[in-house]
């Protein structure tokens, strides 16, 4: 046993942690999935199946135009944001240790640790002000906002991989007489792809994820998906919000195994 | 090639023709405007209303109070009227454009936050009572007793939200006092009242509609429209005390914005809510009354013969729309919801 090493998963009552764990992630979500299916209006008094709040939610318009919106806001930010984060994490690793380097990574990642609420007021007060100066109301606000927040977590798996990367490769190169760009066409950035990838997928999920900053910075029928549950608080949800969640969820776990099969294949 | 180039010139010729038509910009509590009603003014007026929700009175104001919103009607609950009104974010209307106007039922047409309706026209409004589990407990639920001196069928089953106002104001009425009172005495009984009651209670949370439907809670402090919804989930078990010691009204208003860009657009739009069977559209929608005079006739009826939407006469007297508490009587409130808390 000894010279195996410690291995977390010889602990006792490993496996009963484990599902514990998975029991409370997953039951939630079942819950809400089994519910999108009820016939009555209620989300927690089961009324016999029905498929009927699906049927609700496809024919909504105003879901409809919030869905579209929250998927064009994320694409958006996300390829802004990771373009960004990719220069960033270039510049901050592919280089010798300079004065002011530790300062660059509190600004880069401020998002992580300012409160959200305090970026969106921020930004509503200066947004307001260029409103205000040149009217133009779309929704450039928001895939900048939105890039502005998802940019750390861009940037943080691209540095990652960035730092894990073997930098004898690019030295061989450049010796080979590769010019810069060359290097980086062949070497550094196929290498770097899959933490590009992560790093966009995680930028995506995180701007599709939006509240605060979102709700805060809308101008005119600019509701989000997100914004738009929050707004079914005043009256009480029906199982509609239950349907939509469901099938974004269904989207997501789409796109999450497309994502991981094609990755898998190039290995 | 050429295809394309009409179809674009076509694309933007209708993009313009419906800019000619007019758009409007709402800004509203989310879920609270009828599709149907902006379907129905479209088509009347060729005019677009695009919606964009709010959840909180602060999240609305700060939001039109930053500048360059875009918005044109906003829709504030009836103590933050004056608040708009006294940072000169909203305009008095223009009573020539709305012929409507006198459509405002009568009880509606001075009140308090707004002297002669002179900056808002009613959206919707309701109440803040009791929702009861009339198999649970059998006895009179037209008293705040129901909550403050918890009856032992209840102990342990009743639920309070958690809106401070609200539940101060509830427990001021029932020790004889008045919402936003400065009287030490008086807010002194609230608080015993309100700190004897705690113990009995299961939770101060939201949800009513829910928790009340699946038998979690027997009863809950509660609004109408919320506990119309139970009572219609349920068969009827469930029925809405109206505290008769005194209880809370609430309602919304739509006000135009001083930076409104579509202001005539604005005032048809006022003025068509104020027809009876738009008005019942709004109603029928969201599940409160509205304000305006016969729409009535237009409302569904499980809605216009509902005890929770139809104020039986002998409350009418006891519903009180609270003012914006300020100085002392604020600081007694938040002490006394603080030590709640607890």
């Amino acid at each position: 046993m000894a010279e195996r090493g410690f291995q977390i998963s010889r602990l006792p009552g490993f496996a009963t942690v484990a599902i514990g764990a998975f029991v409370l992630l997953y039951l939630p979500i079942l819950t809400l999935v089994v519910y999108s299916f009820n016939a009555s209006n209620s989300v927690a008094v089961w009324g016999g199946f029905s498929l009927h709040w699906y049927a609700d939610a496809w024919a909504n318009e105003d879901v409809k135009a919030a869905t579209v919106r929250s998927l064009v806001i994320g694409v958006s930010a996300a390829f802004l944001s990771t373009i960004l984060a990719t220069l960033a994490a270039l510049g901050t690793t592919r280089r010798r240790a300079f004065k002011g380097q530790t300062l660059i990574y509190v600004v880069i990642n401020q998002p992580l640790m300012v409160p959200e609420i305090v970026t969106a007021v921020a930004l509503m007060i200066f947004f307001g002000i260029i409103k205000v100066a040149t009217g133009y109301q779309g929704l450039g606000y928001l895939i900048a906002a939105h890039t502005a927040f998802c940019l750390p977590f861009a940037y943080l798996p691209i540095r990652a991989r960035l730092e894990s990367m073997d930098l004898a490769l690019e030295t061989a190169a450049a010796d080979l007489y590769a010019s810069p760009w060359q290097t980086f066409r062949r070497v550094t950035l196929p290498l770097l792809a899959p933490g590009i990838m992560a790093g966009a997928m995680l930028a995506f999920v995180i701007s599709l994820d939006d509240v605060v900053i979102t709700e805060f910075v809308k101008s005119g029928g600019q509701d989000t998906l997100p914004t738009y549950m929050l707004g079914q608080l005043r009256r009480s949800f029906t199982p509609e919000v239950n349907a939509i969640s469901t099938m974004l969820l269904a989207v997501t776990v789409v796109l999450l195994t497309a994502f991981f099969l094609l990755t898998r294949k190039k290995d | 090639m050429k295809h394309l180039l009409s179809a674009t010139a076509m694309v933007l010729a209708s993009a313009t023709l419906a800019g000619a038509e007019g758009v409007l910009q709402l800004y509203n509590w989310g879920n609270y405007t009828s599709p149907e009603l902006l379907e129905k003014f479209e088509k009347e007026t060729g005019i677009k209303v695009t919606v964009t929700d709010y959840d909180s009175n602060d999240v609305a104001l700060a939001k039109v109070e930053a500048g360059g919103s875009g918005f044109d009607l906003v829709v504030p609950s009836a103590n933050y009227v004056p608040i708009w009104v006294e940072k000169g974010l909203i305009v008095p209307l223009d009573l020539s454009k709305l012929p409507n106007h006198a459509n405002i039922a009568p009880e509606w047409k001075d009140v308090p936050w707004d002297p002669g309706r002179a900056y808002t026209i009613p959206w919707q409004w309701g109440s803040t009572g009791l929702t009861v589990n009339t198999k649970v407990y059998g006895g009179d639920i037209n008293t705040s007793a129901v909550f403050l001196e918890v009856p032992p069928e209840l102990q342990g089953k009743i639920n309070v939200v958690p809106e401070m106002n609200d539940i101060v104001a509830l427990a001021t009425m029932y020790v004889g006092g008045e919402p936003c009172s400065e009287d030490p005495e008086v807010m002194k009984k609230a608080r015993d009242v309100l700190l004897a009651a705690k113990p009995n209670w299961i939770s101060m949370d939201y949800g009513a509609t829910e928790r009340v439907s699946n038998g979690d809670w027997a009863a809950s402090v509660n609004w109408n429209g919320s506990s119309m919804r139970v009572r219609l989930n349920t068969n009827g078990d469930v029925q809405y005390g109206y505290p008769k010691e005194g209880y809370p009204l609430f309602m919304d208003s739509v006000a135009l914005l001083k930076d409104a860009t579509n202001v005539e657009e604005a005032y048809k739009f006022l003025d068509f809510i104020m027809v009876p069977e738009n008005a019942a559209m709004i109603s029928n929608f969201a599940r409160y009354a509205n304000g305006i005079s016969g729409s009535e006739a237009f409302m569904d009826p499980e809605m216009t013969n509902a005890p929770e939407v139809v104020i039986p006469e002998e409350f009418k007297a006891a519903g009180v729309f609270l003012p914006t508490c300020t100085g002392k009587s604020l600081d007694y409130i938040t002490a006394i919801w603080t030590e709640l808390q607890k």
